[in-house]
């Protein structure tokens, strides 16, 4: 059974007094296996983030379903959904998302508390993943205080410390320069090789030939996919960078 | 370029930026409208037909004086907070291509427009409310209204003079504000200030010890003239310590709380002492003010209140017979002929005279030590060992109380009224007197008005031992003893007044030197100054709590804009909605009643302080005073609950 199934997702935006109808998503569907890398990948208003928004049951879909482990995230009622995000999935964003009033380490420790684990147990959970981030040295600091890199990599240790059946990514790589961004997506491949699923959304070809899976939306549905299997990373980068320009340029699906 | 380019921006910015501007343009109006009012009443003149104008004018005059000091500090700091916010979109207008001498000239079409409409309207609010206030003051002090409306001419031109002062002076720091910064700057503006609080230990240290200090000083200040001296100082210590304690103390707290692991890292502490610090941070001089005026406006209205409430009482206690007469320097003889007088005086003005009370004494102003008294000098009347002596010769005593006591040369009777004396003799420099009876009653104490310092009544054999002493402390005695002579009288207040007023008469007639007086004929006196000061009191209440409106409402806004974008990221992360209100409102909650709760304890503190200055205005009443306390920190909370509810939805409004 896969982790991740997404069947026939549909998507309408309607203006408040029932206008214009935008369509996000018109017929979304795949599936994402227990420690596969997911990278999506589409233009601005291909509708790639209100399907992790979908995804991540910030968002309802106007038809369709995802299930995740086999259970229905619409029919989580709305009191559990919080309770439920927070034990199964990580986020990280593209603007961090830190709250400025936390330390780097009460960054990291906030799902935790908001989940009511004691604090042995939380520092216990942190040690390694600190390490493994290299931010054990700016755990006192604060947000404004450490660099675009270091504040991902915080973003990241918060996604992982609740040991999340997936890791939902929206842009990560977005706003950092490109030597950070390369050492996010090393990281990125490092939990991934461990058994962590990811789930990203990218424009980045970049980061996208890290994953080992590029599907790439259009128009509110998947139009293609590549897989990456043992390429190497130049290889997937001229893959998907040619794959980008068909689609740009309006080519027919070649599957 | 059109010329009126800068006027049409000008409006176009204060009307998108309404929500923080026009509750500014409504306080400037009412600020505006109060302060016109108040001079208004200061010079018009219809209070010139009260008998006592003179003190009521003093008061309004103070009452104008307030008003003023504090409008310019308040719509200041109003200023400084709207010009903080607007930072960014003056940044965009420098980067735009708009020169920083063109956004000069933007503000001050600005400017004008609000100078203008919030001149023009506080002023047509204030003529037009003017009759209705003098209405109310005369209400208030139970004078009969006349007729007429009048504008006067001094009290606009001041009111003009002085808010196109505060105008001017916010231009300039605005102007300066734009001037002194880069553009990126101003982009920024409204974004700086996000680090981390220090703790400041030494300032909260400061603030506990300067409040540690106001609060000893008001629980142990016993005499009222003491008390009327150093209120002012703890009253500024209080103040500091209020704000040390908000800005600093607060921050330090909450920090030894983020210490403790186990308490820290739980839901609620977790979210609420994490906020909580930058909350403070950015608010806590904002809360101190509020706490400073809320308390201002409970002591104001408490105290004003209770005055008014109590003003019979006052007079009762202040005047304890119907009639009083009191003369200098007189000889037995003369004496002789102004009892006679006053009882044909009391014939001829057809009633009887009850409890009447009449004795011959001299007073001496006189600084105690231990047992022995020194001469007061006139530095000396705000002291608060300051002891007033009476001696009484034994004749007089015997003759008031029935009695047949006989007293040797250097022997003595002691009636305490107010203070202690051990020991059996009293020391007037080198002049000794032997205390031979402590006396356990005296008729004398139903006369005596609220003490506001120490008194002794001493019984001496003749006058020649009063002068004996009164040369050993070398004061400038007089030859003869006084005279006091009190009654009731059986008669309304038309014959007491005129009783007086005859009697008036007939003291000059004899030719001594005295004055005759009553409850009943300084009633309009006593009601034309505390009904004044209790009139001021409801101004100034009112001026305070539009005040502190104002700044809670500044308050919610800037607290939902910061809060909105923490908001999102806490439900992203996995809180859930109503968790996230619930841990918001317990901070705003917290934030917003802090304030109230400071107040009243302040007050709690103050309480006996206030009740010995109160003693001053010969109020006695201390339960009087404590309902009216209760009923003023009940109604004020009140008010303060509605007023929190409603800018409660402005704030939610902005974060969801």
């Amino acid at each position: 059974m896969a982790l991740l199934e997404v069947n026939n997702l549909k998507k309408i935006y309607t203006t408040r007094f029932g206008g214009n109808a935008v369509q996000a998503l018109a017929n979304v569907s795949f599936s994402v296996e227990q420690g596969e890398y997911v990278a999506i990948m589409g233009e601005s208003g291909s509708g790639k983030t209100t399907l992790l928004n979908i995804i991540a049951a910030l968002d309802k879909p106007t038809s369709g379903e995802v299930l995740l482990n086999g259970k229905s995230i619409s029919s989580i009622s709305e009191k559990e959904i919080s309770a439920f995000r927070r034990d199964n999935l990580g986020f990280v964003f593209q603007d961090f998302n830190l709250l400025d009033t936390f330390s780097i380490q009460d960054n990291i420790f906030l799902p935790l508390v908001l989940a009511g684990k004691p604090y042995n147990e939380m520092d216990e959970r942190l040690k390694p993943i600190a390490k493994k981030l290299g931010i054990s040295d700016i755990l006192g600091k604060y947000p404004y205080e450490v660099s675009g890199g270091q504040k991902q990599r915080t973003a990241i240790a918060r996604a992982l410390i609740t040991k999340p059946k997936l890791i939902l990514a929206d842009e990560p790589t977005g706003a950092l320069d490109s030597r950070a961004a390369e050492g996010l997506l090393k990281i990125f491949n490092e939990i991934n090789d461990e058994g962590q699923t990811i789930l990203m959304v990218t424009h980045s070809i970049k980061a996208a030939s890290h994953a080992k899976r590029v599907m790439f939306i259009k128009d509110g549905e998947v139009f293609h996919q590549l897989y990456k299997a043992s390429m190497p990373n130049e290889e997937m980068y001229k893959k998907i960078s040619d794959t980008l320009t068909m689609i740009a340029t309006g080519g027919a699906r070649n599957e | 370029m059109n010329k009126f380019f800068y006027l049409r921006l000008a409006v176009n910015n204060i009307r998108k930026n309404g929500q923080t501007y026009i509750p500014y343009v409504l306080t400037c109006i009412g600020t505006i409208m109060m302060f016109y009012n108040m001079c208004f009443l200061a010079v018009v003149k219809d209070i010139g037909y009260i008998s006592d104008s003179q003190s009521l004018r003093i008061i309004l005059r103070f009452g104008a004086t307030v008003i003023g000091i504090f409008s310019v500090i308040f719509l200041f700091y109003t200023n400084s907070f709207l010009i903080k916010r607007r930072k960014k979109e003056f940044g965009l207008f420098n980067i735009l291509g708009m020169e920083k001498k063109h956004i000069a000239r933007l503000m001050f079409f600005e400017t004008l427009f609000i100078g203008f409409i919030s001149l023009a309207a506080g002023i047509l609010a204030g003529i037009l409310l003017s009759k209705l206030m003098i209405l109310l003051l005369f209400k208030i002090i139970a004078f009969k209204v006349t007729f007429g409306f009048e504008i006067p001419i001094s009290a606009i031109v001041a009111t003009v003079a002085l808010f196109c002062g505060i105008f001017l002076l916010n231009l300039i720091y605005n102007i300066c504000q734009v001037h002194l910064s880069k553009p990126i700057e101003l982009l920024k503006g409204g974004n700086v200030g996000e680090k981390e609080p220090k703790t400041k230990w030494i300032m909260a240290s400061i603030g506990a010890i300067c409040l540690g200090i106001g609060y000893y000083i008001a629980l142990t200040t016993e005499s009222p003239l003491t008390a009327l001296n150093i209120f002012f100082v703890a009253v500024i210590l209080v103040m500091i310590g209020t704000y040390c304690l908000f800005t600093a103390g607060s921050i330090a707290v909450l920090k030894m709380l983020r210490k403790n692991k186990k308490y820290y890292y739980k839901l609620q502490h977790f979210i609420s002492v994490s906020g909580m610090i930058y909350r403070m941070k950015q608010n806590a001089v904002g809360l101190a003010n509020i706490c400073i005026l809320s308390t201002a406006v409970i002591i104001v209205l408490s105290t004003t209140i209770s005055l008014y409430v109590g003003v019979e009482e006052v007079l009762r206690t202040r005047y304890p017979k119907d009639i009083a007469v009191n003369v200098d320097n007189i000889s037995d003889k003369l004496a002789d002929k102004l009892d006679a007088a006053i009882e044909d005086q009391i014939a001829k003005a057809g009633t009887v005279k009850k409890e009447a009370i009449s004795y011959r004494y001299m007073s001496l102003a006189a600084i105690q030590n231990g047992t022995s008294f020194t001469a007061a000098g006139p530095d000396n009347y705000s002291y608060n060992k300051l002891t007033i002596v009476y001696f009484i010769p034994l004749a007089e005593y015997n003759k008031m109380e029935n009695k047949f006591l006989s007293l040797s040369n250097g022997e003595a009777l002691l009636y305490v009224l107010k203070g202690d004396v051990y020991g059996d003799t009293v020391n007037f420099k080198d002049f000794k007197l032997s205390i031979k009876e402590r006396l356990a009653s005296f008729k004398v104490v139903e006369l005596t008005p609220t003490l506001l310092y120490n008194c002794y009544y001493i019984v001496v054999d003749d006058i020649n031992t009063i002068k004996q002493v009164m040369n050993s402390l070398e004061v400038n005695a007089m030859d003869e003893l006084s005279y006091y002579y009190g009654f009731d009288v059986d008669g309304d207040s038309n014959v007491q007044i005129n009783l007086v007023k005859s009697l008036r008469n007939a003291i000059k007639n004899i030719g001594v030197n005295g004055y005759v007086d009553g409850p009943e004929i300084e009633r309009e006196s006593f009601y034309s100054l505390y009904g004044g000061l209790f009139f001021l009191g409801l101004f100034l209440g009112l001026l305070f709590i539009m005040a502190t409106v104002l700044i809670i409402y500044y308050k919610q806004i800037v607290e939902g804009y910061n809060d909105k974008e923490r908001f999102e990221i806490m439900q992203k992360v996995g809180m859930s909605h109503s968790e996230i209100k619930r841990s918001i409102h317990s901070q705003v909650l917290t934030v917003f009643f802090l304030p109230l709760v400071a107040a009243v304890i302040h007050i709690a503190f103050a309480f006996k302080v206030i009740t010995k200055l109160l003693l001053v205005f010969y109020l006695t009443n201390i339960p009087l005073f404590a309902l009216c306390t209760a009923i003023t920190i009940l109604v004020f909370a009140i008010f303060y609950i509605i007023v929190y509810l409603m800018t409660a939805r402005v704030y939610y409004r902005i974060v969801s």
